[in-house]
């Protein structure tokens, strides 16, 4: 608890301007309505986690912050100013990592194109390269082709090339939902620590309460159809967090009792 | 699923402007110029020759010469392509003993062996099927070979399972889940069936749609040549939409869309 | 069964097809008009490449045949990144080249001597022009089947078009562009021959066909002979570029 509020309390003046902020938003998408009126934000170095139902534009909100959606109404803002398309201070971790990595390019080389995309001069993204592969634990594997990887390896890979951004915010889809139990846990703490040390804010699309309870400072819970704010929830777990610790801790089971509570009543 | 169906259909009209709109063109400024060649037609001339082929019968003529020799050809080819492709997909020994020969002779193009029917059968019909029968062999070989090889082996195992016999593994198994791609196969067969008749007819064989197309263009008119050409576009265009419908309507509804 | 026991297996199939051909020939059971003996065929096909011009004749077939492909290539991958990257032009352009596409190339030949006469560069031009269609449809559809995610990682990268086309497009295309490239360079050699025999321009083409209207049936299948072996090399060439230019597919753990 009280290591959560020292976090924020240096970049108390900063909290006024969030790194992410909806204000009423509403979103159409064919027809129908996807999200509507939402409105809620995030602060500077804060961890934010999104939970619901599929259906409840979870998926959207994180298109809308990059850019490649415009709200139908409201507006988001990023970082203080208005979200008007992509920029490098923004980096997104699909859930297919399968696609979104160039089939044709090794681990380093799909690394190196967001290098490329930043301006990186030629002669240093190799090592630039290399030595985002080796924080994410693919040191060695740099001249694998995606189709020789586990998943585990390529989804490294992706969050590899999104800090190669050296982002302000990372947003991240459901990155782990496809992998086995194990290299999720694995992925988890890595991605925790990651972020921490990066000072990026991060914005997490799970379906997973455990997960989102685990990894985050505060978990949004969405419902669906369309998509609004139902419940907010600070979560005060002492960080760093563990995996057998943590989710043995009384508040962790507390929350978790509380989000699935919240999750059977709006089904 | 209608709905689906007419759409794209609907949406891709007004692009059918484009090759119109090129027709008139070409029209306009042949009038306008008064070009007189020996190589062009005005869409005009060649729409009156196209009729006045269809009016003297030329047209049926001369594309019942070019499907005639297509369909013994396929027959005859594609018949023992299929059938030793059939085995040589359920026998991998088979397949693996006759690798070397096939290698061998497959890569010869097929206007190769023009000259050599030329030598053998003489010009006319017989010599074009035998042309054709060559050309359509080996793609039919391979494709049904890797027909009857793409089968999934689960199936194959259900039918073990089963204790079905060899001979009902091959009869109830196999061959009904090799089938929409042996018809696949079939179908491009035909493609390159009319595709050799017109090329042995254009370079050396004095009957159906390729020989008038050329000896059209050499007695210097283009309009009949040009006329032609549209006519041999349509029939391509219709065998394959038709194979691809006929294609749908067979194992559309059990095995999926067709593959185009 | 064993692997070496089916490869000398193969072997023996081939030897033994040669021997029944040898045999049927030198036994006169078909006439030698229609079908010399395989020895026959081989020491005229050797004596032709080492003393007579067929050396000569095979190069220039395949120097239109490879100058065409180059040509027909370029063009189709050029004019194919240009339609398949833009969703306007691929919509604009569709139903023309579907009523183009099932011509056969060959058609071409009459067109093309109706229109500028027989002269070599009519026939190259022909040939790049009747290849250009195996290579220009795939070459679409590899530019235009990029990966919907894929696109969105360029966006969120903010890559510009000409980065996408050259990063995205080109290695998203180059295994359709490689299986054009290879259908393209079949169709290269087809219409080449048939070119050669209409024309009478030097090459093998009108080689095997001046030899079947004079009954040298054995300068005949020693042309058809050749004509095998460069259709061989075409797809040896294509399946070493295949390796080369695409190792992500290849490659495997």
């Amino acid at each position: 608890m009280n290591q959560m509020t020292s976090r924020f309390a240096p970049s108390a003046a900063a909290c006024a301007v969030p790194a992410i902020a909806f204000d009423k938003i509403r979103l159409d998408l064919g027809g129908k309505c996807v999200v509507d009126d939402l409105s809620f934000s995030v602060a500077p170095g804060e961890f934010a986690c999104v939970v619901g139902p599929s259906g409840c534009g979870k998926t959207t909100l994180l298109r809308l912050v990059t850019g490649l959606l415009s709200p139908t109404r409201g507006t988001v803002h990023r970082l203080g100013a208005f979200v008007g398309g992509p920029s490098p201070d923004v980096a997104i971790v699909f859930q297919d990592y399968g696609r979104a990595l160039l089939p044709w390019r090794t681990a380093a080389g799909n690394v190196a194109l967001a290098l490329e995309a930043m301006g990186t001069p030629r002669l240093e993204r190799a090592a630039r390269a290399a030595a985002l592969l080796d924080k994410v634990g693919l040191a060695g594997h740099g001249d694998k082709y995606p189709a020789q990887m586990s998943g585990g390896m390529q989804q490294r890979v992706q969050i590899a090339r999104c800090l190669a951004q050296e982002p302000r915010i990372l947003l991240m889809d459901e990155p782990f939902g496809a992998l086995d139990a194990l290299t999720r846990q694995a992925l988890q703490d890595e991605i925790a620590m990651l972020v921490r040390d990066s000072g990026a804010t991060a914005l997490f699309v799970t379906h997973d309460l455990d997960e989102a309870i685990y990894l985050g400072d505060r978990v949004f819970a969405l419902q669906a159809n369309p998509g609004r704010l139902a419940q907010v929830i600070d979560v005060a777990l002492p960080r760093p967090r563990d995996q057998l610790g943590t989710r043995e801790q009384p508040e962790f089971l507390r929350l978790r009792h509380v989000l699935f509570d919240h999750v059977q009543n709006t089904h | 699923m209608s709905r689906t169906r007419i759409d794209p259909v609907l949406r891709a009209l007004p692009a059918w402007l484009v090759p119109l709109a090129m027709l008139a063109v070409t029209e306009f400024a042949m009038r306008a110029s008064g070009i007189e060649s020996d190589g062009l037609a005005r869409p005009s001339e060649v729409a009156t020759a196209l009729l006045g082929l269809i009016g003297n019968g030329e047209i049926v003529l001369r594309t019942a010469e070019t499907i005639g020799a297509v369909t013994i050809g396929v027959a005859v080819g594609g018949t023992l392509g299929l059938l030793l492709g059939v085995w040589m997909g359920l026998s991998p020994t088979a397949a693996r003993l006759a690798s070397l020969t096939v290698e061998l002779v497959r890569p010869i193009p097929p206007v190769a062996i023009i000259p050599l029917m030329m030598l053998i059968y003489g010009l006319g019909i017989k010599m074009e099927a035998a042309i054709i029968a060559f050309a359509c062999f080996w793609p039919m070989l391979l494709l049904s070979r890797d027909a009857v090889l793409g089968v999934e082996p689960q199936l194959i195992e259900v039918s073990r399972m089963l204790g079905l016999p060899r001979r009902q593994q091959i009869t109830k198994i196999a061959l009904p889940a090799a089938l929409p791609r042996i018809f696949a196969a079939l179908r491009l067969t035909l493609g390159i069936a009319l595709i050799v008749a017109v090329t042995t007819e254009i370079a050396a064989n004095p009957i159906g749609i390729g020989y008038a197309i050329i000896s059209a263009g050499l007695s210097l008119r283009p309009e009949v040549m040009y006329a032609f050409l549209f006519w041999l576009a349509i029939l391509g265009w219709l065998l394959n939409t038709g194979l691809v419908a006929m294609h749908q309507h067979l194992f559309g509804a059990a095995y999926g869309e067709a593959p185009r | 069964m064993n692997n070496w026991l089916l490869r000398a297996g193969s072997i023996l199939l081939t030897s033994v097809v040669l021997l029944l051909w040898q045999l049927v020939t030198a036994t006169g059971l078909v006439r030698p008009i229609f079908m010399p003996t395989p020895a026959a065929t081989f020491v005229d096909l050797w004596r032709g490449l080492t003393q007579g011009d067929l050396l000569a004749l095979t190069m220039s077939t395949m120097q239109r045949m490879i100058f065409g492909w180059l040509l027909a290539s370029l063009g189709g991958v050029l004019l194919g990144a240009l339609i398949g990257l833009s969703s306007r032009a691929r919509y604009w352009l569709s139903p023309t080249l579907e009523l183009l596409r099932p011509l056969p190339a060959s058609t071409l030949l009459p067109v093309g001597i109706a229109l500028f006469g027989l002269h070599p560069q009519m026939l190259l031009g022909i040939i790049a022009f009747g290849a250009i269609w195996p290579v220009l449809l795939p070459t679409i559809h590899g530019f235009s089947s990029i990966e919907p995610r894929l696109r969105e990682v360029a966006k969120t990268l903010r890559i510009g078009p000409l980065a996408f086309a050259l990063k995205f497009g080109l290695p998203n295309a180059l295994p359709d562009i490689i299986a054009g490239m290879r259908l393209s360079l079949t169709a290269c050699l087809i219409i080449t021959v048939v070119g050669e025999m209409i024309t009478a321009q030097q090459g093998l083409g009108s080689t095997i066909i001046m030899a079947a209207r004079s009954f040298r049936s054995t300068d005949l299948y020693a042309g058809i002979v050749l004509l095998g072996v460069v259709g061989a090399a075409n797809n040896a060439l294509l399946g070493l570029l295949e390796i080369g230019l695409t190792p992500w597919r290849t490659a495997r753990t």
